[in-house]
This record gives C-alpha cells, sequence and structure tokens, in this order.
C-alpha cells in the first residue's frame, strides 16, 4: 500500500484521538480547578443544614456516618443521613434526633419526585410532621402513626417516612451499641 | 448583517427546535412541567449550543466528514461538564436549579442536531445567530407548554416565587394529568396540531 494511502486513512483517526486527548485534558483541568470548591460547597451544605436543624449548634464530628452535634462540649444530637425510594428516584434526606427516641427534623436534600405533588414532601408543612416525634410512631396516620400522607402523593410521602423511620431504627441500635463498648 | 439576522429569525419559527424540528423532546417532556424549569433548561441549553456551535464551526474545516459524530458527541460531552463542573464549585445557588437539567444537556440532540446541520457547514457568525436563534425558538415552545402545564396541572401559575394568579376551581384541585408525563405529550400535540392547522408554522 502506498504510503500517501496509509497516511489518508489514518487522518481520521489521528483527529479523532486529538480531540478526545485536548477534551479529556480541558475536563482534567477544570477537574483539578473545581474540585477543593465543590467538596467545600457540599460540606457547607450539610453544616448549614445542620445549624438550621440545631440552632444552639457550636460544633459537630463525622464518625460511622452519625453526625454528632455539640452545644460547647455536651452532645445535643444526632444526624445522619436517610435515603428513601421514591416515585422518581431517590430523596435524600436528613435526619436529625433529640436522643435515641425522639426526632429533632427532617430535611428534604435532593430529590427528583414529581413537581408539583411528589416535590411536596420537601416542603415544612411535611417535613414539620415529624418534629418532636417518637420514633416507633414515624408512619401513616391509617398505619397507626401520626402523619398524614400528602393527598395524591402517597408512594413519595410513604418513601420518607420508611427510610426516616427505618434508617433512624438503624443509627440508633449503632449508637447504643457503641455506647456499650465505651 | 442580513444574513446574520436570517439566521436568527429562522429558528424562531421557520426551525423551531420543538414544534417543527420535533428535536430535543426528551428534555422538553421531562422539565416543562413549570415555568422556571423551563426557562432554567433554556439558560442551559444556550451556554452549551453556543460553546458548541462556536467550536465545532471553527474546527469544521478539519474535521474528517467519517468521524464527525463522534468529534462533535465528545465536544458537546466535554463542554456539558465542565458547564457543570464550573457551576457546582462557582455558582451553587444556580447550581441547585438547574443541577438537573445541565446533565440532561447531553441527550438534548437539539445541540447534536445543529452540530451536524449547521455549525459544521457555516462560518462562526452565523454559527452565533443559529445559537441564538435556536435558543429563543426553543424557549419559546417551552415557555408555551410549560406555562399550560403549571396552569392546568397545580391550578396556579407563578415564576420564581412571583404569583401569578390561582384559578377559581382548579386552585382547589388541579388536574394531576398535566404534570404528570401523558399530559407532556397531550400538550405538546395539541399546540402542534394548533400551530400546523393555523399554518403558523409548515415543516422545512
Amino acid at each position: 500500500m502506498p504510503a500517501k494511502t496509509t497516511f489518508k486513512n489514518a487522518f481520521p483517526i489521528i483527529i479523532l484521538t486529538a480531540v478526545v486527548a485536548i477534551c479529556v485534558t480541558a475536563l482534567t483541568f477544570t477537574d483539578s480547578f473545581t474540585r477543593a470548591k465543590i467538596e467545600a460547597q457540599e460540606e457547607q451544605k450539610i453544616q448549614h443544614m445542620l445549624s438550621a436543624m440545631f440552632p444552639n449548634m457550636s460544633r459537630y464530628t463525622f464518625e460511622d456516618d452519625i453526625y454528632t452535634i455539640y452545644t460547647d462540649g455536651t452532645e445535643i444530637g444526632y444526624a445522619f443521613l436517610a435515603v428513601g425510594k421514591g416515585y422518581g428516584g431517590d430523596i435524600d434526606i436528613l435526619v436529625g434526633l433529640e436522643d435515641e427516641t425522639t426526632v429533632k427534623g427532617i430535611t428534604i436534600i435532593s430529590h427528583t419526585e414529581t413537581p408539583g405533588l411528589g416535590s411536596r414532601v420537601a416542603e415544612s408543612s411535611f417535613t414539620d410532621m415529624f418534629r418532636g416525634l417518637n420514633i416507633a410512631d414515624i408512619a401513616l396516620r391509617q398505619e397507626g402513626g401520626q402523619i398524614d400522607a400528602l393527598t395524591g402523593s402517597t408512594i413519595s410521602s410513604r418513601a420518607v417516612i420508611d427510610a426516616v423511620r427505618n434508617t433512624a431504627m438503624e443509627k440508633v441500635e449503632l449508637l447504643k451499641e457503641s455506647e456499650g463498648r465505651e | 448583517m442580513a444574513k446574520f439576522r436570517k439566521e436568527f429569525i429562522k429558528g424562531l419559527i421557520i426551525t423551531n427546535p420543538v414544534f417543527v424540528l420535533v428535536l430535543g423532546l426528551c428534555p422538553t417532556l421531562a422539565i416543562s412541567t413549570s415555568v422556571d424549569n423551563a426557562l432554567g433548561m433554556t439558560l442551559a441549553v444556550f451556554i452549551v449550543l453556543m460553546g458548541s456551535n462556536v467550536i465545532i464551526a471553527s474546527i469544521r474545516r478539519i474535521i474528517p466528514n467519517i468521524v464527525r459524530i463522534p468529534i462533535f458527541i465528545v465536544i458537546i460531552a466535554t463542554m456539558v461538564t465542565i458547564v457543570n463542573l464550573i457551576f457546582h464549585a462557582n455558582f451553587p445557588d444556580m447550581y441547585k436549579s438547574l443541577g438537573i437539567y445541565l446533565p440532561l444537556i447531553v441527550v438534548n440532540c437539539i445541540i447534536l442536531g445543529r452540530a451536524e446541520a449547521f455549525a459544521s457547514k457555516n462560518p462562526i457568525p452565523y454559527a452565533v445567530a443559529d445559537a441564538l436563534g435556536i435558543t429563543t425558538g426553543f424557549m419559546l415552545a417551552l415557555l408555551m407548554i410549560s406555562s399550560l402545564r403549571q396552569t392546568f396541572g397545580t391550578g396556579s401559575l407563578s415564576v420564581f416565587g412571583f404569583h401569578f394568579f390561582t384559578l377559581p376551581i382548579l386552585g382547589e384541585h388541579p388536574i394531576a394529568i398535566f404534570i404528570l408525563p401523558y399530559g407532556a405529550f397531550l400538550v405538546i400535540g395539541l399546540l402542534m396540531a394548533l400551530f400546523r392547522r393555523t399554518g403558523a408554522m409548515k415543516s422545512e
């Protein structure tokens, strides 16, 4: 095969490889410039939500996926993340506990529920119902609990309720265990 | 300048991306549930379409024909990811509201469609005009669809917290089907039929 034809055949491959190489370099650069900022951003988001939930918070520690909240050296509560299986995908929830039985409050971090219907789980009219509840009472009212489902959004409501209750029970077990060890 | 104007104007109606080209329906259906979302998506499309049109128009002479599609896709995906990262790092509030739309643009075939049909064959200024026109046409279509869906699906219309009106009976009992996916097909289909019927839009 004459050298000229070989080059002609290879030309598209060379160009494509070059374009991909340039794009990969651009992405790597952008990633290295933004990574630290993005992580700080996420950290700040959580911190902001925690201090909204625990207004007296002076600092917090994060260990074994549990945030422990302190006011001047005394523990005033715990917080952790829960994931609910909603109608449109995962619902990420920050759950705060006052002690090992009582809910301090919940905040919906992110969700992809239907706007106008399931999306109302993120509104305070829904999340406020969890405030001060005993973990055992987190269930729909018709199932013996203390929470009213949102009209037309039973799946989304149930997803949040189940995730909060199950994760809370799990974390409380962990907390009790680690206290037993100490 | 006359050609610049022409390339801009054509995007509004003659080659309206949603109603005439019937491109980018996937994000259109997904995000036209509220006017806020429609405007957010328009902004995201504007940034990426402008970037990809300009880059592709400027290297159009060296792109070999047989690998043009992979090259377009790599450039578009890179653009989207870079914009996504920069927004996430520097504009957290905007990222919060645009969060789901930015990644969705990768599957928005308007961008690839304009790269293939226009930017790869025209000089940079016209590619800019094309991006502006197509984005404006996309915005008009999205605004029409989303305002209808939001009004009937939630019974009221508000944009970025500014409340316009609440319908008398629908405010209490909204027609939820408009917010759900099949409502999107219904509204887009009816609007398309209306435009064809009145002759406001003809296929290219």
